[in-house]
């Protein structure tokens, strides 16, 4: 059921993990579409498969069966190779807290994204300065990973994601170590950061207050999107 | 470049690295400067002098104590077309007093030349007094065994052989070095095959071995005689072969140590950043950008520390030599090189290691989970 402007189709998508002898369907016939501009929020209690929906749809994980589309591009036929391209052009990722370069500034730690994705560095630093400018943490920019707060991290973190420009931003438990105002204003700054440049952004958070300020909140419960 | 910011940064940790690279590789460089020193004591004698090669009595095996070579086959040699130029050598240990009574003994690599020749082979080079005279009871002391014995030019000594006691003054200091781990004197030819032989007539050896200049080595069969390349002969100086070969498994096996070494220490920093190298591969870092990485900050680590102690082994070598006992402990330039170009490649293979474990990083664990 998928609309031209649709930048993300996901249909029939299941992962089955084997764990001994035994098979753990963590993902089980997910079909949703999503365009962009949107933000999405997964919602579920711990094990529902949330993490490894996004995984999927990130390129970290290959699917069992299923499919996942985004713009025009399928991502269960993709090598190895094209993968880590493609998370390296089209991904941006925020993940919990504590997953900047500890040893690299604020500033660094963008920096370090046009490094991966051989930016130069002239245009890399303009676009540092104008992201740091956005989020309010100019003034922290020389300070080390270690000597920002939990909420200026994941600011930062916010920033990376954003830094390669990319259609997608996948966000897993953004508010998890920080307090509820700071958990608030860092989605506040996701959503504004999706709306403004249009890109899909999905997050996956077992917080309902968070997620209510989502365009549209999926569940899952048992693998099952319900 | 983040493998240097993370140097810059975590100073410490790398310090303490690069101070066990430093000292894997100043063990190293005193292995092969002692590799040097060794092979001069047992034969520099051997490069100071010409020659490209060095002919034996066949029955001798290549030993320079058993060979013994006559007038015939001398003209043997020398009329050979492939041989240039000829110049016989004699050996013969000794003993050498002072004139004074009860001076001490010193053992000395007795070399015979003869002074009459007009080979082109090049010959020691003196560097003070003067050459020997024909009959003169005359030698050329080297430098060596002029620092060892405390002996000047034109002191009298006396040399032992057979119960009895030759007198000898020194006449001239020459650049000729050690030889069978003894420093060199020379004597006039016929002075040798008196001390060696008692007698000279027509029937006694008039060379132990004979230097030559050869233009190739192809073809060149003479009766009784064996020709070696100088290298050659070197190695078949007795006890050079172990000590060569004692000092070659010492430099391998501590050139893999250093690669060891290094290798798990970016093994065991690369075990410790997993997480970290999980998120960098999640955000698109490929294994390639990652190893990159490692491989600079293990060619930085190895630098360093091979400049650190390039400098610390010569200087030991500098002390060592004060010492007044012989420690035979010496670098050229291409020790220097070669151990420096060895220990960076170890250094990069060790970090291969690293390598491995890098490419089977799972980004998956950027999200907490398991491969």
């Amino acid at each position: 059921m998928s609309t031209d402007n649709e930048m993300l189709q996901v249909e029939n998508l299941s992962k089955t993990y084997t764990s001994g002898s035994e098979e753990v369907h963590a993902v089980q016939e997910v079909s949703f579409n999503a365009s962009a501009g949107e933000f999405l929020a997964i919602v579920g209690p711990s094990g529902s498969g949330k993490t490894t929906l996004i995984a999927m749809i990130g390129a970290l994980l290959t699917p069992s069966r299923g499919s996942i589309q985004i713009n025009n591009q399928r991502l269960e036929e993709l090598s190895q190779k094209k993968r880590t391209h493609y998370r390296k052009k089209n991904v941006g990722y925020v993940f919990q807290a504590n997953n900047l370069v500890p040893f690299l500034t604020a500033k660094e730690n963008l920096l370090l994204i046009s490094e991966i994705g051989g930016v130069k560095k002239k245009v890399a630093r303009n676009r540092v300065d104008k992201l740091l400018e956005e989020l309010g943490l100019s003034k922290r920019k020389n300070a080390l990973a270690t000597d920002l707060s939990g909420g200026e991290r994941q600011r930062i973190a916010i920033g990376r994601a954003l830094m390669n420009k990319p259609d997608l931003i996948l966000v897993d438990e953004p508010t998890a170590a920080l307090d509820s105002e700071r958990g608030q204003q860092v989605v506040r700054s996701l959503i504004q950061e999706v709306k403004q440049r249009q890109v899909l952004g999905i997050m996956v958070t077992h917080d309902l207050a968070m997620a209510a300020q989502a365009d549209r909140v999926l569940e899952m419960k048992d693998g099952f999107l319900v | 470049m983040l493998g240097l910011k993370e140097l810059a940064r975590r100073r410490l940790q790398f310090s303490l690295i690069i101070l066990v690279v430093t000292l894997i590789a100043y063990l190293i460089l005193m292995i092969n400067g002692l590799g040097v020193g060794l092979n001069q004591l047992a034969g520099s004698t051997l490069w100071k002098l010409g020659g490209n090669a060095i002919a034996y009595a066949e029955e001798a095996e290549l030993s320079i104590i058993r060979s013994e070579l006559d007038n015939q086959a001398l003209e043997a040699l020398q009329g050979h077309s492939k041989i240039t130029d000829i110049a016989p050598l004699g050996y013969l240990a000794v003993n050498i007093g002072g004139e004074a009574e009860g001076s001490d003994l010193r053992s000395a690599a007795l070399l015979s030349i003869d002074i009459n020749s007009t080979t082109g082979i090049k010959m020691p080079e003196i560097v003070a007094g003067r050459s020997l005279n024909t009959d003169a009871h005359e030698i050329l002391a080297s430098t060596e065994f002029l620092e060892d014995s405390g002996l000047s030019l034109g002191d009298e000594v006396l040399i032992q052989i057979r119960l009895a006691e030759w007198p000898f003054t020194i006449v001239g200091e020459v650049n000729a070095g050690m030889f069978f781990f003894q420093p060199t004197i020379f004597v006039n030819q016929l002075f040798w095959q008196a001390l060696k032989y008692s007698e000279n007539n027509k029937s006694t050896p008039i060379a132990s071995v004979v230097l030559l200049s050869v233009e190739n080595f192809e073809d060149l069969n003479i009766k009784g005689i064996d020709i070696v390349s100088k290298k050659e002969a070197f190695g078949n100086i007795e006890g050079v072969a172990g000590q060569q070969s004692t000092i070659a498994a010492l430099r391998v096996f501590g050139y893999l140590i250093g690669s060891l070494v290094i290798g798990t220490f970016f093994y065991v920093l690369t075990l410790q950043k997993e997480a970290q190298l999980g998120v960098l591969k999640a955000i698109g870092a490929s294994n390639t950008y990652l190893f990159f990485q490692v491989m600079t900050q293990t060619i930085f680590i190895s630098l360093v520390g091979i400049s650190i102690s390039v400098p610390l082994a010569w200087a030991t070598a500098q002390g060592l030599s004060q010492l007044p006992t012989r420690v035979p402990v010496a670098f050229e330039i291409e020790t220097f090189i070669t151990t420096s170009i060895v220990l960076l490649v170890m250094g990069i293979i060790g970090s291969l290691l690293s390598g491995n474990r890098i490419a089977r990083v799972d980004p998956i664990i950027a999200l907490g989970q398991q491969p």
